[in-house]
């Protein structure tokens, strides 16, 4: 029997379980870690700890932006240096604990500013946006070097810490404490909701999450809010614990690069991963300093780093993650295709009437850097019908899909579905509204299994299922299409055919509305090809319009109510497949026009 | 309780718990061979990350210092046992580090740190246990807050206005008080309030201060900088440099075809810009020298044969027996001294004699009587002289027969 695996890996059922006992094990760290205090250990044992809990704190919150959405950031160091300095300057003028909070805020506040602008522009991936965070640290180093924050000389934190349990260190270790534990409770949190989810897809391919209905910039925007709070917490804590700041210090190239080092040692796709990087660097910083042999520590430190970076490039819990997928594929039972599959709620067939129209675009025109793409293309998807799009390499048909599917906003015209205007409002805006699409190269989130990648899209289509329910929606598509025995593999580890498929179970399960199929038989085997044209059909069965576009004109000729030909950016015929096929200017478009010798 | 994630917190806390463990039981360097009739003396450099060239030259100062107490009758009869622990620049690790002498290692006193910041975060820790401490470098009197804290960085409780001052009075001394002047600094806790300072006392000594520039702290590019000096052309160039900062502007100045009349330097690496010809007639501050008259004494020759002979063996760079060794040396000269005369291991006992009395140092006659227990200002300016420092300022420390050379 196919073992029920969620986004995270995990067996479904034990993803309860497992909630459970984190929130239990969380409880017991915060148990025993902070009845330390009341034992009165030595303080240099509370003031190790800390060191380790403000390195967790800081890693885990960088790995909720960089780590889960792929966005590396350079630039943490602006935050945790939002939060020293803030504590610095406010402490003495409100109560610790509101300074505190204030940093957090003020960091994510910043972050939110700086998310706005630059998550708005597509191309600011990779070192691009990884530069652009750590410009912010210079110029934020800059602003507190040449103004009264700081100005030069420093600031000394004139505040007393309270003494817990008689000891000032104590509390600066409960502080610590719980800065590290609410990270770790956040980044779990994170990984395991909606957002987490969302923000996996976005690390893996931005593009195709937005075409899933994933709001991508409101999640990157939150996740670098979060993220920012949490090192400005950390910050405004470890101002208190060094207790004199410096912008040299505070601002140096030192908190970015340790982050993304513990975090990558541990795992940055994983809420445990930052937490087991930062223990394990943090400690062997820490713990080997012995004043005789100190250079050829650090040395060995840094190359026994470099060789567990190059072992496991995903990290320990990539490591972990691996065994465990190993360890579910040999405990899986293969499922046939033919297992019986009920249907999920919301899908059957249409009631609609087939003459009503579902999708009328208007004069749609779009030009790239003067190039004209789609010129004043009109018309209509009826409900439940199969509409044939063809046309030469070239004339404009992807365009249209990303037109129609929201990635590209057109100069001119209207997409209006079911009488709402969805040209401007955003992918995932189009997708929730019941529009999804297949692309013709398929495009899975590489790092997701076959069962997670539709499950995504159950979760964030039209039908913005709760998690449980996107579960029973993949495992529907997923037999639907013939995958359930492949549901725990990665998408590299299936053939063509059924990646194709597997776009097709991805599309399917948004419960879209209209299903734009972009030559999705290509590649295929005859035989293959023939248990596509089945499919969809069976797809048109669920009360799902389609635009199907496809160079296979066996297929079209098959499966199409109508047909419209496009070429050149212009649509040139519209109407029943054969009679259309046969107009002169479609045989021109395809064949070219004739000449015969004088 | 099979699940992954319960394992994955077991091994969390039980990596993180035999960690701490490790971190209580490993030795530190040194300590293994702790033996309990030594007194012990614990405390950390930079012995890697961006201060460890400057640390390197402490922790060879120390050693002498130990090795030559031990050769002797130690403390009280006692050996004496340097714990020296690695703080990797890093104040916050300091912090950590000095706990773990304290209250782990339990070492009977505590040594300096290198760097003002470094010092700064271990203070509350010294204070919590009420630990003396005595400081090499440390040269704002203003953020001096614990009562127990002493330096040997000796420039005096106003070094803001003490070292201009002493500068101008240097020049002045030659016939040459300067009519403008032009102030550059980093801006840097050690160097910004001097420079500050130095605005200051140029308006009251009547000295126009034509041009003041700031620039921040890793600046390499000093063309800029230098078009606008050359541009105010002052009488006196006043730079609050830290390391190479004034070879790098003297560069810039020599691209454009200016050379400044005079110039000063605050804490300049001094071996790069006595080698340089355009550092001639560079004045700059210093504490000790190899130089007569401060190296006559028994205690300098020894302290400067042995650190020349320790830093020739650990292929220092920069092997001159100058300020900065001179400065952890002394810490320990005073330390000591303190011992020996309140017969004692008590820190308060001694933090009391302190601040009473002063102690005779390679760098000169120590006193903590003032705001801050900074006391005395023993400031000296040096002065590149045919390639080679030599003291110029004050009288009673100048090089015999050196005198400033000012235009």
């Amino acid at each position: 029997m196919v073992k029920n695996l969620t986004l995270a890996g995990m067996p479904r059922m034990a993803r309860t379980r497992a909630s459970y006992i984190f929130g239990v094990g969380l409880f017991a760290a915060l148990a025993v870690f902070g009845s330390l205090p009341f034992f009165q250990p030595p303080a240099f044992v509370e003031s190790f700890l800390y060191l380790i809990f403000f390195w967790i704190a800081l890693a885990t919150s960088w790995t909720i932006l960089s780590g889960f959405s792929g966005y590396v950031s350079f630039g943490h160091g602006t935050f945790y240096g939002i939060g020293i300095y803030s504590v610095a300057r406010l402490s003495e003028h409100m109560p610790l604990t509101a300074a505190i909070l204030l940093a957090g805020i003020l960091s994510a506040v910043v972050a939110i500013v700086i998310g706005a602008i630059v998550f708005r522009i597509q191309h600011l991936r990779g070192e691009l946006f990884a530069l652009l965070t750590l410009a912010s640290t210079f110029i934020l180093s800059t602003i507190v070097l040449n103004t009264p924050i700081d100005g030069g000389p420093g600031v000394s934190l004139l505040v007393s810490v309270p003494s817990l349990f008689g000891s000032q260190m104590s509390t600066l270790y409960l502080m610590g404490m719980s800065v590290a534990l609410l990270s770790v409770a956040v980044a779990y949190s994170v990984q395991y909701s909606s957002l987490g989810r969302g923000l996996f897809a976005v690390a893996d391919d931005e593009s195709v999450a937005e075409a899933q209905g994933i709001p991508t910039f409101a999640y990157k925007l939150a996740a670098f809010a979060i993220s920012a709070f949490l090192a400005g917490v950390a910050g405004g804590i470890h101002a208190l614990f060094i207790s004199y700041v410096t912008v040299g210090e505070t601002f140096s190239i030192t908190v970015p690069l340790y982050v993304l080092l513990m975090s990558v040692l541990g795992g940055t796709r994983h809420w445990a991963g930052p937490c087991i990087g930062a223990t394990l660097i943090a400690s062997a910083t820490y713990l080997f300093v012995s004043g005789d042999y100190a250079l050829v520590t650090k040395i060995a430190i840094g190359a026994t780093l470099v060789v567990a970076t190059l072992v496991m490039p995903g990290g320990i819990m990539g490591v972990v993650s691996r065994f465990r997928r190993i360890n579910v594929d040999q405990t899986t039972a293969v499922a046939g295709e033919g297992k019986p599959i009920s249907q999920p709620p919301g899908v059957g067939p249409a009631g609609a009437s087939p003459e009503s129209v579902l999708l009328k675009c208007e004069g749609i025109s779009l030009a790239f850097s003067g190039l004209r793409a789609l010129s004043q293309v009109s018309f209509e998807v009826r409900e439940n019908e199969i509409l044939g799009l063809v046309g030469p390499n070239g004339s404009g048909k992807s365009t249209l899909i990303n037109v129609i599917s929201g990635f590209y906003r057109p100069d001119e015209g209207h997409v209006f579905l079911e009488g709402r205007d969805v040209a401007y409002i955003g992918g995932h805006r189009v997708a929730r509204a019941g529009i999804a699409r297949t692309y013709q190269i398929p495009r899975p989130f590489a790092r997701l299994s076959v069962r997670e990648n539709v499950e995504l899209a159950a979760m964030f289509g039209a039908a913005a299922s709760n998690p449980q329910r996107a579960a029973d929606e993949a495992d529907y598509w997923l037999a639907f299409v013939g995958l359930a025995d492949r549901a725990d593999a990665l998408p590299s580890e299936i053939n063509l055919h059924q990646r194709k498929f597997l776009e097709l179970a991805r599309a399917l399960a948004t419960q879209p509305r209209l299903i734009m199929l972009d030559e999705v038989l290509a590649g295929l085997t005859p035989p293959e090809v023939s248990k596509a044209i089945d499919m969809v059909r069976r797809i048109r069965d669920t009360g799902t319009s389609i635009i199907f576009v496809e160079h296979n004109m066996r297929a079209v000729m098959e499966l199409s109510d109508r047909l419209i030909v496009i070429n050149q950016g212009k649509k040139i015929a519209d109407g029943p497949p054969r009679q259309v096929m046969n107009q002169d200017d479609v045989v021109s478009a395809y064949l070219g026009v004739p000449h015969v010798a004088a | 309780m099979n699940s992954f994630i319960m394992k994955v917190v077991r091994s969390v806390s039980a990596i993180t718990l035999t960690l701490s463990v490790a971190f209580v039981i490993a030795p530190s360097g040194a300590v293994a061979q702790q033996n309990s009739d030594t007194i012990k003396i614990g405390g950390t450099l930079s012995l890697t990350g961006p201060l460890a060239p400057t640390a390197a030259m402490h922790k060879i100062a120390g050693e002498v210092y130990v090795k030559q107490l031990n050769e002797g009758d130690g403390l009280h009869g006692r050996k004496v046992e340097w714990i020296l622990l690695d703080d990797q620049s890093k104040p916050e690790l300091a912090r950590t580090l000095y706990e773990r002498l304290i209250t782990k290692d339990k070492v009977d006193f505590i040594s300096s740190p290198y760097s003002a910041n470094i010092a700064l975060a271990v203070m509350p820790v010294a204070e919590r246990y009420g630990k003396a401490l005595i400081t090499s470098t440390f040269s704002m009197p203003k953020l001096s807050r614990y009562a127990r804290h002493f330096t040997a960085w000796s420039v005096g409780p106003t070094p803001e206005v003490s070292i201009p001052t002493l500068v101008l009075d240097t020049l002045a001394g030659a016939g040459k008080i300067p009519k403008t002047m032009a102030i550059v600094t980093g801006k840097t806790p050690a160097a910004d309030f001097i420079a500050a300072g130095a605005r200051e006392v140029a308006k009251q000594r009547g000295v126009d201060v034509n041009l003041y520039l700031e620039y921040e702290f890793g600046t390499r590019d000093f063309g800029p900088i230098a078009a606008r000096v050359r541009q105010a052309d002052p009488d006196l160039l006043f730079v609050g440099a830290l390391g190479l900062e004034g070879n790098m502007l003297l560069e810039a100045l020599e691209k454009l075809n200016y050379a400044p009349r005079n110039h000063f330097y605050l804490y300049p690496s001094p071996g790069p810009l006595a080698a340089s010809k355009l550092g001639a007639n560079a004045l700059a501050t210093a504490l000790f020298e190899d130089l007569p008259p401060m190296n006559q004494s028994k205690a300098a020759s020894d302290f400067i044969s042995a650190y020349r002979s320790a830093a020739a063996q650990a292929n220092l760079p920069y092997q001159e027996a100058d300020t900065q060794p001179a400065a952890m040396y002394s810490t320990l000269q005073t330390l000591t001294a303190a011992v020996r005369e309140t017969k004692s291991l008590d820190d308060s006992k001694i933090a009391d004699w302190l601040k009473v009395n002063s102690v005779e140092t390679l760098i000169g006659k120590l006193r903590f009587d003032g705001p801050g227990n900074f006391g005395a200002d023993l400031t000296k300016i040096k002065q590149v002289q045919n390639g080679k420092w030599v003291v110029v300022a004050p009288k009673g420390f100048a090089t015999p027969g050196a005198t400033v050379i000012a235009k």
